[in-house]
């Protein structure tokens, strides 16, 4: 049973606001879907060996060189400066 | 000239090419089927049919000149507002990225463009990819055009509608977990989710990195094809993409070993299971043999995916806090914190679920019970099907275990819907290709089968869809005056 | 019981670890050295640069690190608004999984080893600056993203070191370490930052955190040590906790942020797949890579046969052995330039050594040292001469015969080398000599002789009273 507290707990880690309405029926719908994914609990722990690892040679991977571009990338909130302006840290 | 929105973008290509029509008419005519049924349907986020009207003007200048206009001139093609239009408005149907205009195209965007294709608009989809409805779009949700009060199948709803209405001739849409076939099914049209890797993700707005795909969705397989081969490649913005050979049509079929899957079987509606059945009989006419097997894991393929999507999702999503693109809210009278949550408080209910328990599953106690368990059981189930792919050269089954539902019949409870997935999940967690090809009608509503090969083995699908497809004499278009 | 944790950024690289915005963010515009990667824009995706995987292995092989023969890259999830993902691409050591380094061991000197736990390749985030004061800014911080994305390279070290004095000494022969195999420039401005972790007598760990620079290091470790040790003294239970080292106030204080209480919820990153460097990438590093210090020490000895002694001088000062090289490859006298380098060279330019610019913006170059020594073994100079010389050369630039010609004061008055030279004229001018028996002219073709063997410089009344009294010797 997902209380209140953990919920609260996700909630902030995950930093995201829950309205009343969400605050009252998550525990419930969470509690469901984390039920429904208890079933893994079945499958062994020696088949903890993942296997389905995509892999790439380091030969292909990206060289060392620079391309800018002029486009900017930062429309909104900017200072003269060219800092972006984000709310207060303390 | 009044039904150029009914030509399957081939015909286009060939009509444009040779004279037959402009592209300006064309796409004229597209505009004008939006402005009939789009108010029923409600496909579509952002429209371009200025943008539009104006390539297809340079289109028809270039034919004049005899200049090269692409694999793909003049065709119009409608984009799931999750992949990056440069300076096209995407908003994944969220109001976090209400104001958001890419100043980037997706690598797919690139494609289409270089080879001619005209960008029609953005289209609806469930919230970040989120949903099998549409109705988690935080916009509108959209209708299906065969009955008006059911859904369209989601989460890339806007692009199964808007092809089957002929809003657009093809589309680009998304799948995850099912979310191209999922609304190919549901609007009788045909979706193909590439092997994972196959298409280039750059400029796909995650929703779970590991499993998803961008691919087609259209009215006739030819078509699919002809985006398959313009978007299919390796691609250096993409480290997970890899390289294939192109998808040709071919009109000799050989002899396929085909296997229907007894539990996607098994857990369909019977109007669904009867016309598989029936579709399993054209195989053995067509010279294909249609065995019934077993996938051993299958029961734990949809929790191991809502697992993994999820622990995806939790961290994809978190870069959505309003400091470097977004909406409006100003920053004042907030601390940082207290701003990211206010800002993603935003979030629709279901993206908020996802988030919340992809934290939870990777939270340090419980990492490796649901996590790993999640990842060997995807290894366990590919292992599992490889060695069925050494035997059978397609595995097939009903693309939906059900008919599309109303509107409102699953929203109330996550667990019912996301039930909805159970057939598709398994593609993508095995990275494998999967089709979904129009079959047939149950109570007016549409059916799709679903055949699923091996890794980049695009072409046996294609091979036998092409096949099926000459043989299926099914109502095509939906009746929407 | 002291562990550092030291961030090192790969200032060789042209470009960033993920995209390819440039690496060195200094000095630019705020939020110019950005692109739809590094910023985290909806559906971009990190592109690895491959050099920094070959510099991150070359410190792992520096290190005495084992490297894998397969990397793989984690997401470390946390909020803060100088993080464009809300997530930092890094490494982790978990499910048989290992970074690009783990398990090393570092020798600070004869008798003690530090032990590397682990070096991992992760990516800066970008940069926050707070305001002090003025109505307008008081409700915002100001974001600047050029650093966001820049390599890093992660070293973790056992708590094995037991004062500060051997953290000092740790942290120069790494710096050394780093400068040889070009890795990192520690003198660049916010290359270097380095974490701390502090426990006495079996008490709890205090970390600190915000330490910029390698020496502010030890001011930090003493400070925390009497800090807790008078609280030992009192009886006073050590938490475990993190501060922050203040570099103005010189002290540590205690963290208010919650930063550090994070689940960071650790995953593999899906977007890079698993990197398989292959059976050959480390051997064919070893051979190709930059020459380790102890390297170049063994090599200074055994083939050029300086001292132990002068060879620990060079090494420790990269720059003064390189330009050691430079001029044995116009010169070769290894144990005479090293010393001259050494000994008088080194004096002059002591003051200079913490500037970037050290070595490079002077006067002086490898050819007027070359020339300079080799008038010195030719006896063409004395050591206290070519002393002086140096000086005028560090003022003007110009070459050591040069600047003898100009001036009249290096002229040679130093019998034992005039002697010489008249004997190696009298030797060749064996028909002039007999002349000069008898004829004044001749003994003047002489004093031409000597003074063109001297380049000019003898002083002629001295030659002349040489040759004259060589030539009244019976044996002329």
């Amino acid at each position: 049973m997902i209380s209140k507290d953990e919920l609260e707990y996700l909630a902030q880690i995950s930093k995201i606001n829950l309205s009343e309405d969400e605050a009252k029926k998550f525990p419930e719908q969470l509690d469901k879907t984390i039920e429904y994914i208890d079933i893994l609990e079945e499958l062994a722990s020696d088949d903890l060996n993942v296997l389905d690892l995509q892999e790439v040679k380091f030969d292909e991977l990206r060289d060392d060189v620079v391309r800018m571009s002029e486009e900017l990338r930062i429309t909104k909130n900017l200072t003269e400066d060219g800092f972006l302006r984000g709310p207060k840290m303390k | 000239m009044s039904s150029l929105h009914d030509l399957l973008a081939h015909e286009v290509v060939e009509g444009i090419k040779e004279g037959l029509f402009t592209a300006e008419e064309y796409v004229s005519s597209l505009i004008k089927t939006i402005e009939d049924v789009e108010s029923k349907l409600n496909s579509f986020i952002t429209l371009d049919t200025e943008g539009a009207l104006s390539s297809a003007k340079l289109i028809d200048r270039k034919i004049k000149e005899n200049e090269d206009i692409g694999y793909l001139g003049g065709v119009a093609v409608g984009i799931k507002d999750n992949i990056s239009t440069k300076d096209i408005r995407t908003t994944c149907a969220s109001k976090i990225l209400e104001d958001y205009v890419p100043s980037y195209d997706a690598t797919v965007i690139r494609n289409l463009k270089q080879n001619g294709a005209i960008i029609l608009g953005k289209l609806n989809l469930d919230e970040f990819g989120m949903g099998s409805t549409t109705e988690y779009s935080r916009y509108y949700p959209t209708h299906n055009p065969w009955n008006l009060d059911y859904v369209p199948g989601g989460s890339s709803g806007g692009c199964g509608a808007a092809v089957a209405a002929g809003e657009c001739t093809v589309s680009l849409g998304s799948d995850t977990g099912g979310s191209i076939r999922c609304p190919a099914s549901f609007c009788s049209v045909v979706g193909l989710k590439p092997t994972y890797g196959r298409v280039s993700r750059y400029g796909l707005i995650s929703y779970a990195n590991s499993l998803e795909q961008i691919g087609p969705i259209c009215r006739s397989v030819k078509d699919i094809v002809l985006i398959m081969n313009i978007i299919s490649g390796k691609d250096n913005s993409d480290n997970t993409s890899m390289s294939s050979s192109p998808i040709t049509i071919n009109n000799k079929l050989d002899k396929f070993d085909i296997a229907i899957v007894k539990e996607l079987i098994n857990a369909g509606d019977h109007g669904v299971t009867g016309t598989i059945y029936s579709t399993s009989d054209k195989f053995k006419e067509i010279g294909c043999t249609c065995d019934e097997i077993s996938i051993k894991n299958l029961h734990y393929a949809l929790p191991s995916y809502y697992t993994l999507a999820s622990a995806e999702a939790s961290s994809n999503l978190a870069r959505y806090d309003n400091i470097r693109y977004g909406f409006d809210l100003p920053i004042e009278e907030y601390k940082w914190d207290t701003y990211f949550s206010n800002v993603r408080k935003n979030f629709g209910e279901e993206v908020k679920r996802r988030i919340l328990i992809g934290s939870y599953v990777l939270s340090s106690g419980y990492y490796s019970k649901y996590y790993l368990k999640a990842r060997s059981l995807r290894s366990l189930l590919k292992l599992e099907l490889l060695k069925l792919f050494k035997k059978y050269d397609l595995l097939i089954g009903p693309t939906m275990p059900i008919l599309p539902f109303k509107f409102g019949e699953k929203i109330d409870d996550p667990i019912k819907m996301y039930l909805v997935d159970i057939n598709t999940v398994i593609a993508n967690l095995a990275g494998i290709p999967a089709i979904s090809l129009p079959i047939g009608f149950s109570n007016g509503l549409p059916i799709g089968l679903q055949m699923m090969a091996a890794p980049f083995e695009e072409q046996k699908l294609i091979d036998v869809s092409y096949a099926l497809e000459n043989t299926i004499n099914i109502q095509r278009r939906p009746n929407l005056t | 019981m002291i562990g550092l944790e030291i961030h090192a950024q790969i200032t060789v690289l042209e470009s960033k670890l993920f995209c390819s915005c440039r690496g060195n963010y200094r000095d630019l515009r705020p939020n110019t050295n950005i692109c739809e990667i590094c910023c985290g824009l909806p559906g971009t995706l990190p592109i690895i640069n491959k050099k920094a995987i070959e510099y991150s292995t070359m410190t792992s092989i520096a290190l005495g690190c084992k490297v894998p023969d397969k990397i793989m890259f984690y997401r470390k999830n946390y909020f803060y608004p100088d993080l464009p993902k809300n997530f930092q691409i890094t490494q982790y050591n978990v499910y048989g999984f290992s970074s690009i380094g783990v398990e090393g061991l570092f020798e600070l000197d004869d008798s003690k080893k530090i032990r590397i736990s682990r070096i991992q390749l992760e990516e800066d985030p970008g940069r926050i600056i707070y305001l002090e004061g003025g109505m307008n800014v008081r409700n915002s911080a100001l974001i600047d993203y050029n650093r966001a994305g820049v390599a890093l390279i992660e070293i973790v070290t056992e708590p094995d070191f037991t004062n500060p004095k051997e953290v000092r000494l740790f942290l120069n022969k790494l710096s050394l370490t780093l400068e040889h195999l070009g890795v990192c420039n520690t003198l660049m401005e916010g290359s270097v930052r380095c974490d701390v972790n502090v426990s006495m007598k079996g008490g709890n760990k205090v970390e600190i955190k915000n330490i910029n620079s390698f020496k502010e290091v030890e001011k930090a470790i003493n400070y925390e040590i009497t800090r807790q040790t008078s609280m030992y003294n009192r009886n006073i239970k050590i938490e475990s906790e993190t501060r922050h080292w203040d570099d103005k106030k010189k002290i540590t204080y205690k963290s208010r942020s919650k930063e550090e209480e994070h689940d960071y919820r650790y995953f593999p990153e899906p977007d890079i797949p698993i990197i398989v460097l292959g059976d050959n990438f480390v051997s064919n590093l070893k051979v190709h890579m930059p020459e380790l210090p102890n390297q170049r020490f063994d090599r200074f000895v055994s083939k050029y046969k300086l001292s132990e002694h002068t060879s620990i001088i060079l090494i420790n000062d990269k720059k003064l052995a390189d330009f050691f090289e430079s001029t044995l490859k116009i010169y070769f006298s290894p144990v005479e330039i090293a010393n001259f380098l050494i000994t008088e060279f080194k004096s002059m330019i002591e003051d200079d050594s913490e500037s970037t610019d050290y070595l490079r913006n002077m006067k002086v170059k490898p050819e007027h040292i070359a020339e300079l020594v080799k008038m010195i073994e030719g006896n063409k100079i004395s050591r206290t001469t070519a002393k002086d010389i140096l000086v005028k050369i560090f003022e003007s630039g110009l070459l050591p015969s040069e600047v003898v010609n100009n001036t009249n004061s290096f002229k040679i008055a130093d019998e034992k080398i005039l002697t010489d030279a008249v004997e190696s004229v009298f030797d060749t001018e064996k028909s002039a000599v007999e002349d000069a028996k008898t004829n004044h002219e001749a003994i003047n073709f002489l004093l031409g002789k000597v003074m063109k063997f001297t380049n000019g410089r003898a002083d002629p009344k001295i030659a002349m009273r040489l040759i004259n009294n060589k030539l009244k010797k019976p044996n002329a």
